[in-house]
This record gives C-alpha cells, structure tokens and sequence, in this order.
C-alpha cells in the first residue's frame, strides 16, 4: 500500500504541474486574447483619428450685378484647384473664353446645407457679372455658390493629417482595383489567408529573404492602426488574431473604410500622408471623386511602398507599377484592352510639389483662432476634424497683401528709408455685417511672425478725432457741422499746475473755423479745445460705445490721440461709424460644424445701437469732407471723382506712425505703417497709409458710400464765415446736414435776401442729389 | 426644429404676416397685402408701391432687385414655414451679405429674431432697418410694430407704447 501511495504520490505531483501550468497558461492566454479584443474593439469603435480643424474661406457667390473681373474669377478657381479643360465634363472642371466660364462646381456641405454641384455660364463684362446661365438648357440662374477655398488646418501636435472619406464616396474603381491588386480574396477570407502566407513564405524562403507579404487587407490595416512596423513573429502572430478578431466584429465595409482612410501613402515633409482622400490633394490636387482611372491606379500601386513608387521621385517606377495594376484591372475584366491601353499611354498627371505653407493667411488665421478658443478647448480646435467657415474674401487678402508689399517698397525708395525698415499692418471688414474679409500682419504676410494688426499697440493720433466730433454732433443743442470752433493758440493748465499747448500740423492757427472744417482738416488746437469743452471723460465713454475695449488714460492729449490701439481695435471704432451707428461685433469665423457634419455653432450678424444714425450721420459728412478737401484729398488723384469716401488720417509725433481708416458703401479698411523700433517713419497719414488704402480700394470695385441722408436730418446752404444760413448773396457757402431743430435760424451777413442759394458745383453738390 | 417647440401662438402669426407680406411680393394677382418696397421687383419701375407718394422726395430710391436677393428671399421664407429659424436666418444674412443696405432684408431677420425670442436683438435689427429706410414710411411703420412687440414679450410695457406713437405719427404724417 505504501509503496503504491508512494507511486502513486511520486507520480501526481508532476501531472498536477503539468495540469496547473496547462491551465495557468490558457488562462493567460484567454486574458491575453481578451485584453486584445477589447483593445481592437476600443480603439476601432472609438475615435480612431484625430484629425486637423480644417479653415475654409467665404465661398464665392455668384449673381449678375456683382462686381467680379475675369482674373479675379480665375484666380478663385485656380485657388480652388478647377481643372482648365477644353468642354466641362465633371465636377470640378472649368472652361474659359474670355469673359465667359464655362464651370461644372464641386458639391459641398456649407455651413448652411449642401449645395449640389451646378454645370453653368456666367459671363462677366466691364468689372461686373452680366449673366450666369443653366449650361444644360440656356436658362438663366439667379445665384451660384462655389466650394469654399481652404485657408489653413489646426494640426494636433504629432502633425498627422487626414482627409477622411466615406466608403461610398469613393470611386468603385479604386475600391475594385484595391482588392483587385492587394487582396483578391478580401471579401470571403476571414482576416487572414493562410494559402497566401504560405505562398508568401515559400517565395521568401526561394529568394533568401522577405520579398513578398502574405498580408490581406485586414492585416494591414491592423498593422498599420495597432500595431508598430516591427517584423518579428509574436508581432506576426499578434497581427493575425487582431484581424480574426476583427473580421468577427466588423463588416467587409467597415475595415474596408478604415484601411481607405489609414494606409500610409507618402510624406509632405514633417507630415505623414495617410489615406486615399488626402493622397488625392497631395498628389493630384483634387478630391478623389475628380480622379481618372489611371491616377487611381497610381495610387493604388503605391499603396506597396509609398516612398518606392514615390512618383514625384520616382517616375519611371511609379509608371510601371500603375501599368502593372492597370494590367491587373485588364485581367480580371475590370477594364477593357483598350482602356488599358489607353490609361497607360496617359502621364502619370501628378503635379509638381509645392511646398505649401500650411496656413496661407497665417495672420487672419491667428484672428480665427482667438475667436475659436473661447468656445473651444486646444484638443478640440486640432483634432476633432472641425470645419471653420470664415469670413475671409481671397480676392481682398490677396490684393491686401500685394499693395502692402508694394507700396511699403515703393514708399521706401521714394522717401529715401531704410530698405526693410518700415512695416505695415490692415484690416478691411464689411461694413453692414462687420465681417473681417482681409487681414494684414507683417508686410511679408505668409511670415507668421508678431501679428501687428492684432497685437500691435500704436498711438493713434488723429484718427481718433471722430470720436470727439460725434460726441459733440451728439449734442445737437450746443454742436452742428457749423458751429464755429476757435484755433487761436491755447495753453491748458493742469491742475498740478503742468501746461499743454497743442501745435497744428501746419505750425499755424486758423482763427475760427467750422465745426465740419476743423476735424476734415485735423486742427489739433481747435479739437483740444473741444475736447476740453466737451470734458475727457465723456470722450471716452463714447469711444467704449463705438466698441473700443481699452482702459484709456483721461489725459486731454487723448483727444489728439495720445492713447494706444491696435488696428483691429480702431477698426471697431470706425466700423460702427460705418455703419450708421450700429454697433456690429467683428467676426472672423460664420459658423463650426463637426466632423460629421453636425452644426456646432454660429456666429450670428448682431447689431446693436450704439450711436444716434443722425449723429453717426454728420461725422461720416464731415469725413467725406475730409476725403474730398482735406487730409484725405489725395485719395482723389487715382480713386474715381464720383465715389464717395468718408475717411481720416492719423500722424503721430515725429511721424512714427502713419494712420488711414476709411469707408465705401461695402467695406471699411484701416492701415497703419510704422516701424517696429518706433521710429521715424517720415510719413504723414496722407504721405503713408493712405496711399496703401488708395491702392487696394482702387482694385476692389466698392460702390462710394451710398447713403443721401438719414431721418431726423435737415440739409441748408451756410456761410462758413458766420456759421448762418446763406442764400443767393453769399459766394462761398456750403450746403450742410443738421439734425432737426439744432439748425441755424439766423441770416449770414452776406444773404441779402434777393435769390435763394444755388448749389454750387462742388463736393456736396452730388451728395445730396 | 426644436425652436418651434417653445415658440408661442403669436410668433407663428408674425412669422405668417411676414411670409404673406415680404418674401415674394411676385405672386400680383392676390389681393394687395402689405408687400414691402423694395423687394417688388415686378410691375414697371417708378410703381414701387409708392403709396407714400409725399415722401417720394426724401425717399431712397428703390433699387433694382438682384434675383439672387429675391431667390434667397424665398429660399428663408421655405425654412422659416418649415419651423427651420436657425436656416432661414442664415439665408437671410446671405442675402444682406449680397444686398447689404436693403431694409426689407434687415426686418426679415428682426422678425426671424423675434419668433426665436431674441426680443432684444429684434429690436435692434428692426432699428438698423429705419435706418436704412429714411422716409419710406410703410417700411418703418412695419419695423416699429415689431419693436412694439419686441418690447411687449419682454415686459417693457412703457416702450411698447412708444413705440406705438411712433407708428401713429408716421400713420397721420
């Protein structure tokens, strides 16, 4: 018994072992098997990418009447990646004869709604859309919305990059030719295909090394999602569970669509090219929807070593390597041998590359960015793949950017400055919706440097004047146009006992001038003593309504300027000027929409009133004064006599900075140049930043302000001389708007009552027509 | 759309005399309703709805229609019958981004405002709409009976009834 027990004690010991080791090890393994499913399933269920927001400009509308030249048309186009052809077959496909355009549009998810694509004409004539017609059936449309150029993209920190595409969106003819080349039996096999691996094996092990993989498309896309590029066994059997498992959970069509987006197809420098949508721009620089059978082709060649058959590098490669799959798609009847012939007598049509910045408007997009990251956290602006519509119009950022550039050089030659000393920095918004539509940074505006538009803070000098003379208009009791102001010389004594003694630029005094006269021609000396008058701190509060956030100092040199604003901040102050007296919040951004589509936000048109319109009114008369007789008046030797302008200038000591804000009918533009060591420019607001104006609104094809009067308003004929109502006796009176009741009752010493007053053929003669 | 969910009775009325008065103004065989100037853009030019023909003088000129302006017009109206206000006040800032000083356009949105229970902003664009308006006095007696209204629903009772002189002197002018 003993001995048996011994044995038998002997002999249990190790198969116990053996039992506790076999179960041990299953148990591993199934927690192994477990931990990996639920790894697979996490990472595929859940957000498998982050991807980059992605910035688009306005989209371009098209409708008779609007001002559009054929360049600009082109330059929106060729911005948008349309493909010249002779006849428009196609989305995304345009024809040009002259002025007319023959253009097939991409359809795309506005902010809005979709818009389908639209096969048309449109022709446009002396600066401006004449027709736009149905190229189907010669019908006439009323309005054409073109695809939105793109503008920039936030990247998450590790710089990947994707353009996502959705299985049905993709051509057949890529998904055919894909399994077609890659994995024959993609749609039966269950993740792995074990004849292939041997197949691949055998072929291995004949050429003493790898030259062949064995992987079906699920592997892939498990190596390439989960798993890192190493090529060792456990990664091998690893990748082979992880596609069983994943087969057993997803449709063909899901891991279908997942490889589309994640295989690896090239390197745009820091940034890895993953899937077939951003491939398409990359390579070919349109959507994938737009590519021919033998690009598809290329790309899917290339799926086998992206940087092998890199066909910017590597022509000749590439080229049989797309006829190696173009032969393929011929075998297995998915082309004909004559479309097989034919797609392989076809350029590879890739297009050279450009190394593109990757924001284009680096200092528009900082605007962008500011307004986004108060409804938004940093992960959420780089990777969740939103889509931004902005405000910006192309065609003013472009011609922005290039009069900057220009005129900054032009300016130096002429005035003998240091080459690359001065810089310069714009706003231009629409006046109506306060919408930024251009903006200007650095003179060299693709340099993503210190963004002076927003960050700048410069003294303003007189383009802060407005401010002044509303709040005066404001009062119609005590202030008109006509009121007669006082430039005798002035000394204001501090209560500390410190004096200040305000110089016009001219060194001279002018005696009394007309309230209208005193601000077109920027005299310091009687805006001082307005401003003492009227009190700082009123000043101030009427520069906080018109929309300025800043802590002013209330200095009385505030009121010739001495206060420090960004252009972006005075843009506030004349946008709400502009228009009207109503205050409209800047924006830069329309509307976010999700990944999906999904609507997140909208930054909606808000007006608020901020000024009295009538008010608004006669300060916008007086800048129009300005613009035709004085500071301004320079405008007037390019700019067209019948557009009206309303605008100021600002100089400010030893000319370290040169100001101009000003406003047509659509947009208002501000422009400041200095120089960033604060120096001396030796420019005036009239001898600097106006020209830069002068040139860019000279190209915009803005109507001139187009308001005759406003409600509340009274318009007389006055003699400067007295500030009392004129008529056919006095020679040079003017016609003024008052606000009624606070016009003159008095007769100028010169009416004599005989004739009533003839306009005469000056400035306000078409201004109240 | 979930905004009609909360929207009260009467705001679906201002919606329907908006959608009868302004947005099409083409359908000339119905009955006169208020069609707002501006956005007639048919019939010969110079008959403009010039009912306020003392005031022809002060008056701005009635601008040609684009099309564009007229087919978003229509476009908002079809969302805004759809309860869709979000759309049809996107529509309606496409339409003023086109024809930005069109008063009609202005008074549009203030009413979509309105229905959305923006009173404040209602007001307010009713307000920008005046001001694009100077002299057409059955554009601004529209824009005041919103802003009556406006003050109305938001319990400013005393501004309502100011708003409503306002209506009876530009009614008696």
């Amino acid at each position: 018994m003993v001995p048996r027990n011994q044995r038998g004690r002997r002999k249990s010991p190790r198969r116990t072992l053996w039992i506790r080791i076999a179960v041990v090890t299953m148990l591993l393994l199934a927690g192994y098997l477990v931990y990996l499913d639920f790894h697979v399933r996490q990472q595929f269920d859940g957000k498998r990418w982050s991807l980059p927001a992605r910035v688009y400009a306005r989209p371009l509308e098209l409708y008779a009447g609007l001002a559009l030249t054929p360049e600009q048309l082109a330059a929106e186009l060729s911005a948008l990646n349309y493909q010249p052809v002779a006849t428009p077959r196609q989305s995304g496909q345009v024809s040009r004869n002259r002025g007319t355009f023959h253009i097939i549009t991409r359809p795309f998810l506005h902010s809005d709604g979709r818009e389908a694509s639209s096969n048309f004409r449109v022709r446009i004539a002396n600066g401006q859309v004449t027709g736009l017609d149905n190229a189907g059936s010669d019908s006439s449309l009323s309005l054409v919305r073109l695809d939105p150029v793109m503008v920039g993209s936030f990247y998450p920190a590790h710089n990947e990059d994707r353009v996502l595409v959705k299985l049905e969106e993709v051509p057949p003819a890529l998904t055919g030719a894909l399994v077609a080349v890659e994995d024959r039996n993609f749609y039966t096999h269950s993740g792995i295909a074990p004849l292939s691996i041997l197949r691949a094996l055998l072929a291995n092990i004949r050429a003493g090394g790898v030259v062949q993989g064995g992987s079906t498309l699920t592997q892939q896309l498990v190596k390439n999602f989960y798993l890192t590029s190493e090529r060792t066994l456990t990664r091998k059997i690893n990748e082979a569970i992880m596609a069983l498992m994943l087969e057993w959970h997803y449709e063909k069509d899901e891991i279908l669509e997942a490889y589309l987006n994640e295989v690896y197809l090239g390197q745009d420098g820091p940034r890895a090219v993953h899937g077939f949508g951003l491939a398409s721009h990359f390579y070919f620089e349109r959507p994938l929807s737009e590519l021919t059978g033998e690009q598809i082709a290329l790309l899917v060649g290339m799926v086998k070593g992206p940087s092998y058959y890199n066909p910017r590098r590597h022509a000749e490669r590439a080229r049989s390597r797309r006829n190696f799959v173009l032969d393929v798609l011929g075998d297995g009847g998915q082309l004909t041998p004559e479309e097989v012939s034919r797609a392989k007598s076809r350029k590879l049509g890739v297009v050279p590359y450009r190394k593109k910045a990757i924001n284009t408007f680096p200092a528009f997009l900082e605007l962008v960015r500011r307004q986004l990251e108060r409804d938004y956290r940093e992960e959420d602006i780089t990777g969740e793949g939103l889509r931004i519509f902005t405000t910006l119009n192309p065609q003013v950022q472009w011609r922005l950017e290039q009069v900057i550039a220009t005129r900054l050089a032009g300016l130096e030659q002429a005035h003998g400055i240091e080459a690359d000393s001065l810089q310069g920095a714009a706003v231009v918004t629409s006046v109506q919706g306060g919408e930024v539509l251009a903006l200007v940074g650095d003179r060299h505006a693709k340099f993503a440097g210190f963004n002076r538009a927003l960050n700048a803070q410069r003294q303003v000098g007189s383009v802060i004047k407005p401010a002044v003379y509303l709040t005066a208009l404001e009062q119609p009791d005590a202030y008109t146009l006509a009121t007669l102001l006082d430039d005798d010389p002035l000394t204001w004594t501090a209560p500390n006992g410190t004096t200040w003694s305000p110089n016009n630029y001219d060194r001279e005094f002018h005696g009394r001038v007309p309230l209208h006269s005193a601000l077109a021609h920027s005299y310091n000396v009687a805006t001082a003593r307005l401003g003492l008058e009227l009190g700082i701190e009123p000043i101030i509060s009427t520069l906080q309504r018109l929309g300025v956030e800043h802590d002013f100092q209330p200095y009385p040199s505030l009121v010739l300027g001495a206060a420090e604003l960004s252009p972006l901040q005075v843009t506030r102050m004349y946008q709400t000027l502009a228009s009207g007296g109503f205050r409209t919040p800047l924006r830069a951004i329309r509307a976010v929409l999700a990944a999906d589509g999904m609507a997140l936000q909208s930054y909606p048109l808000r007006v608020s009133a901020a000024v009295t319109p009538a008010a608004a009114f006669l300060v916008t008369t007086a800048l129009r004064h300005a613009v035709r007789n004085g500071t301004g008046r320079a405008l007037y030797q390019v700019l067209p006599g019948d557009m009206d302008i309303a605008g100021k200038t600002g100089t400010t000591d030893d000319l370290r900075d040169s100001w101009f804000a000003g406003y047509s009918g659509d947009r208002l533009a501000v422009v400041w140049i200095g120089r960033d060591d604060n120096g001396s420019t030796g420019l005036t607001g009239s001898t600097g930043a106006l020209l830069v104006w002068r040139d860019l609104f000279a190209g915009l094809g803005d109507p001139g302000l187009l308001q005759a009067t406003v409600d509340g308003i009274e318009i007389l004929a006055i003699d400067p001389l007295s500030g009392l109502r004129a008529d056919g006796g006095c020679r040079d009176a003017v016609e003024l708007p008052f606000i009624q009741g606070s016009e003159p009752t008095g007769w100028a010493p010169c009416a004599d009552g005989s004739t009533p007053f003839q306009r005469p053929m000056d400035w306000f003669r078409e201004l109240f027509k | 759309m979930i905004l009609t969910g909360v929207l009260k009775p009467r705001y679906y009325a201002l919606l329907l005399v908006w959608l009868v008065s302004g947005c099409t103004g083409m359908q000339s065989g119905q009955p006169q309703p208020v069609i707002d100037q501006g956005v007639q853009s048919s019939g010969p030019a110079g008959q403009a709805d010039d009912r306020d023909a003392d005031a022809a003088g002060l008056q701005a000129p009635v601008s040609q229609q684009p099309p564009a302006v007229l087919a978003l017009l229509d476009r908002a109206e079809h969302q805004a019958n759809a309860g869709d206000l979000d759309s049809a006040a996107a529509t309606l800032e496409r339409a003023i981004r086109i024809d930005s000083r069109n008063p009609v356009l202005w008074h549009h949105l203030a009413s979509v405002r309105l229905a959305e229970g923006e009173y404040l902003q209602a007001e307010n664009l009713a307000a920008k709409s005046n001001s694009l308006a100077p002299g057409n006095r059955a554009q601004q007696i529209r824009n005041w009976q919103l802003i009556a209204d406006a003050r109305r629903s938001r319990g400013d009772l005393a501004g309502a009834s100011v708003a409503e002189q306002r209506i009876r002197i530009l009614e008696s002018d």
